[in-house]
């Protein structure tokens, strides 16, 4: 307890003996998930270390194109795809396997079976990544926004994602116990929508190629319903999880999760026509996905009301758990980036944003204050259980979470007020065009600030996680928190 | 949730009903259209690309060309891309487009590239805006004759009616006027300035794929990467090459070498030669195209239609 807030810290216990069993039982399942989720988590972080730089690159040339633009590999047009798939295949990805992996061997109640499998499924994994970014490299990039690796490098991800999945599918067919709880719906989603969503774009752009701007059509309807229902489920699913979890407190409402779940997979699997608005498209679509991204409002209430409801009185929490932190920063970024996301996608509006920088605001906005941010708790709270050891220094912590609160919010302010600029004056025809592309470059310069800060959150992390890696851990069996905990009896975590 | 059968079903109705939705049913509606063709079966658009442009298009693919230009001409209604005139180019600058874009203009392309951003201007038309063969060598006079008011050769041309007024009473210019009028006064310098060949013909786009910002005045804020890694330098032997690059300034070559474009350049170049949308299609209202009736334009017409294409010819 803490004499603060009057709140437990840690989960509450039950009676001797049962929660013995079960602490036990918790310590066994973490184990058998250590070697393939902690692989995963070191490949993710140093496909985010590399593509931390590529951003940095990316932004700097944006502003300075004369610089290092003499080799064909480093040119402006092919590091940018590369720092996309990068951190969507590399980081995200990976990241967001290993979590949900994790996740669902805890909520299954069973140990991990065959982590042979999935050991393999992550090497051919990072072959696969591997393989495309040096594709893109030496200019055989597709095209196709998200969807740049060429068609060898996309079969070898989709055999590694076969190994892992069919491993996941082992699990979920040996769980424990009926009840199925809400982070296992959208885990369960995500692992079905996500093959089907990469096997329909390949098949419709490269197998069987659709006609013309069809090809646009599919690249969006990919790219969005990746953010959403891969990324975005994930990373909801793990929200539930994490904050019930760290607070020691049910889940506010059954009905309003879902209900909120399946609205969510109902309406944002609509959403990404929006992006092409008034193209030369039937303006059937993209109404239809202005529609589904209005009524995204739906699930972003009922679950922002579920999460703030389970929160409620538990905030100052926060001030002591890193996990919860970072997660609940990530829920609420998801109700801002939605409204966000609804607000550009309006007739009215994306006029004056479509083709700017705003919607590269959006992206991230998802990407990372959402997706990211949520990704960052889970590793916090579930790395010291697989090694055994907790998190060194409370200061890294603080520090890569500031650095990377700030850095996300200076980045979608200064694109999303940039892209209103350059959009305002792409709208004013007797403006040179060269004036309105350069009216947003302070913007750009502000973005490559705002990407310093994240390079700076980043290698912390990096390295607070190298010493987790090596043992170099503290030993004890008070978690790290954010800032010290007068409780008696607990020694001080700084 | 009640049992796992439900479950499953609604995570594979929804996803169903997306990609169903969205992909398939637009597939049935546009996803065979044929070219255009009049009755004869004459006049058919759009074509199918030659082998060159075709790889240069993949070229354009490869190094990202479409992160900032668009291929997309929105409709008069939602933007200005119909009343926007290019930065440069002879007087009056080219437009960017006679019309919108319609779904038939890209039945040939892959990978489509209709963009997302405009970091750089929208190139759906940007071979209309290159000379004409007989054009070419009429728009140096052009330029020189209205002496009396030296604004308006470098003005982006007003929306309506510019070619009544360019001799008399032209607007004002815009305060934000890039060129700088000296230039343009510069009688020696009209043809090809500081020997830049003429707007938006080949020769231009590869010396500005080769050094974006040597374009003066135009293009110095630009911030286009420069793709000299598809250009080689050769030591002349002989005969210099007829289509190596005429540059000026730091960018030249040393004495006795010269720049010449790759094929991968070449393929790039007659790609955005081959980018062309201004035939007429039916099912797009065609401002210049299809009724010029200029009387009736001004007055009937909205604000933001443009001039009936005095170009094209």
């Amino acid at each position: 307890m803490t004499p603060a807030t009057g709140i437990s810290l840690k989960e509450p216990t039950i009676s001797g003996a049962a929660a013995d069993a079960e602490q036990l039982e918790r310590a066994r399942i973490d184990a058998s998930t250590r070697v393939p989720v902690l692989m995963f988590y070191a490949s993710a972080m140093v496909w985010l270390l590399i593509g931390t730089l590529l951003a940095g690159f990316v932004s700097f040339k944006l502003h300075a194109p004369d610089w290092m633009a003499d080799v064909s590999f480093l040119t402006w047009g092919r590091l940018r795809p590369v720092h996309m798939n990068i951190m969507v295949y590399g980081w995200a990805s990976m990241a967001a396997m290993g979590t949900a992996i994790w996740l669902m061997a805890r909520l299954c109640r069973t140990t991990l079976r065959h982590p042979l499998l999935i050991v393999t499924g992550i090497w051919f994994w990072n072959i696969g990544v591997l393989i495309g970014v040096v594709a893109i490299l030496m200019g055989y990039s597709t095209g196709y926004q998200w969807l740049e690796f060429p068609p060898y490098a996309a079969l070898v991800l989709f055999v590694a994602y076969a190994l892992i999945m069919s491993w996941a599918v082992l699990m979920f067919r040996f769980r424990r116990g009926n009840q199925i709880y809400i982070t296992q719906w959208y885990l369960l989603g995500a692992f079905l929508w996500f093959p089907w969503l990469y096997a329909a774009a390949q098949a419709m752009l490269f197998v069987a190629p659709v006609q013309g701007v069809l090809q646009a059509a599919v690249g969006w309807w990919y790219g969005n319903n990746l953010l959403f229902l891969w990324f975005g489920t994930i990373a909801l699913g793990t929200a539930y999880y994490m904050i019930p979890k760290v607070i020691g407190r049910p889940v506010y409402s059954y009905h309003l999760a879902t209900i909120g779940f399946w609205t969510y997979a109902l309406f944002s699997s609509w959403t990404g026509m929006q992006r092409l608005v008034d193209g030369p498209f039937p303006a059937w679509m993209i109404t239809a996905s202005i529609a589904a991204t209005i009524l995204t409002i739906i699930p972003v209430a009922t679950v922002g009301l579920n999460h703030h409801m389970t929160m409620q009185g538990y905030f100052p929490v926060m001030r002591y758990s890193p996990t919860l932190r970072f997660t609940v920063f990530g829920a609420m970024s998801y109700t801002v980036f939605s409204v966000v996301g609804i607000l550009i996608s309006l007739r009215s509006t994306a006029r004056y944003v479509h083709f700017t920088e705003a919607t590269i605001a959006y992206s991230h906005m998802g990407f990372y204050a959402f997706f990211t941010m949520i990704i960052f708790g889970s590793m916090y709270y579930i790395v010291p259980r697989l090694v055994g050891r907790e998190w060194r220094y409370a200061t890294l912590i603080k520090l890569h979470f500031w650095a990377s609160a700030y850095g996300v919010g200076l980045m979608s302010l200064m694109l999303l007020a940039g892209g209103f600029v350059q959009g305002s004056s792409e709208q004013s025809p007797s403006m040179p065009f060269i004036e309105s592309a350069a009216s947003v470059l302070p913007y750009l310069r502000g973005r490559t600030l705002a990407a310093l800060l994240l390079t700076i959150s980043h290698f912390i992390f990096a390295f607070h996680f190298g010493l987790m890696l090596f043992g170099l851990g503290r030993t004890s069996t008070v978690p790290t928190f954010l800032n010290p905990v007068e409780a008696e009896g607990s020694e001080s975590p700084l | 949730m009640k049992g796992l059968l439900p479950l499953f079903l609604g995570l594979f109705g929804t996803f169903a009903f997306s990609w169903i939705g969205l992909t398939v049913i637009p597939n049935m509606q546009i996803g065979a259209l044929n070219p255009q063709m009049d009755e004869e079966g004459t006049d058919i658009y759009p074509m199918p690309k030659s082998g060159m442009a075709e790889r240069g298009q993949r070229i354009y693919a490869a190094n990202g060309c479409i992160y900032c230009h668009s291929q997309q001409v929105r409709p008069d209604y939602v933007s200005a891309d119909l009343d926007r005139t290019r930065d440069a180019g002879s007087s009056p600058r080219p437009k960017w487009a006679g019309r919108r874009s319609a779904p038939r203009d890209y039945i040939f392309d892959r990978p489509v590239q209709l963009g997302q951003e405009r970091m750089g201007p929208d190139l759906a038309d940007i071979a209309k805006a290159a000379p004409t063969e007989e054009e070419s060598p009429a728009a140096a006079p052009a330029g020189n004759a209205p002496a009396a008011s030296p604004a308006a050769p470098q003005s982006p041309a007003p929306r309506a009616n510019v070619a009544a007024t360019t001799a008399g009473g032209a607007p004002s210019p815009p305060t934000t006027l890039p060129a700088p009028q000296a230039t343009a006064a510069n009688p020696s310098s009209t043809p090809s300035r500081n020997g830049i060949p003429p707007a938006y013909s080949a020769a231009w786009h590869h010396r500005h794929l080769y050094s974006p910002r040597s374009m003066s005045p135009d293009n110095v804020d630009s911030t286009m990467p420069a793709y000299k890694f598809l250009y080689e330098k050769h030591q002349i032997s002989g005969e210099p090459s007829a289509d190596a690059l005429q540059l000026t300034g730091p960018d030249a070559p040393p004495p006795g070498w010269e720049i010449v474009p790759s094929y991968d350049a070449k393929c790039l170049v007659t790609y955005l030669m081959s980018l062309d949308q201004s035939h007429p299609l039916k099912e797009v209202k065609s401002a210049g195209g299809v009724a010029p009736a200029p009387a009736a334009s001004p007055a009937a017409t909205p604000a933001g239609s443009p001039p009936p294409a005095p170009a094209k010819k």
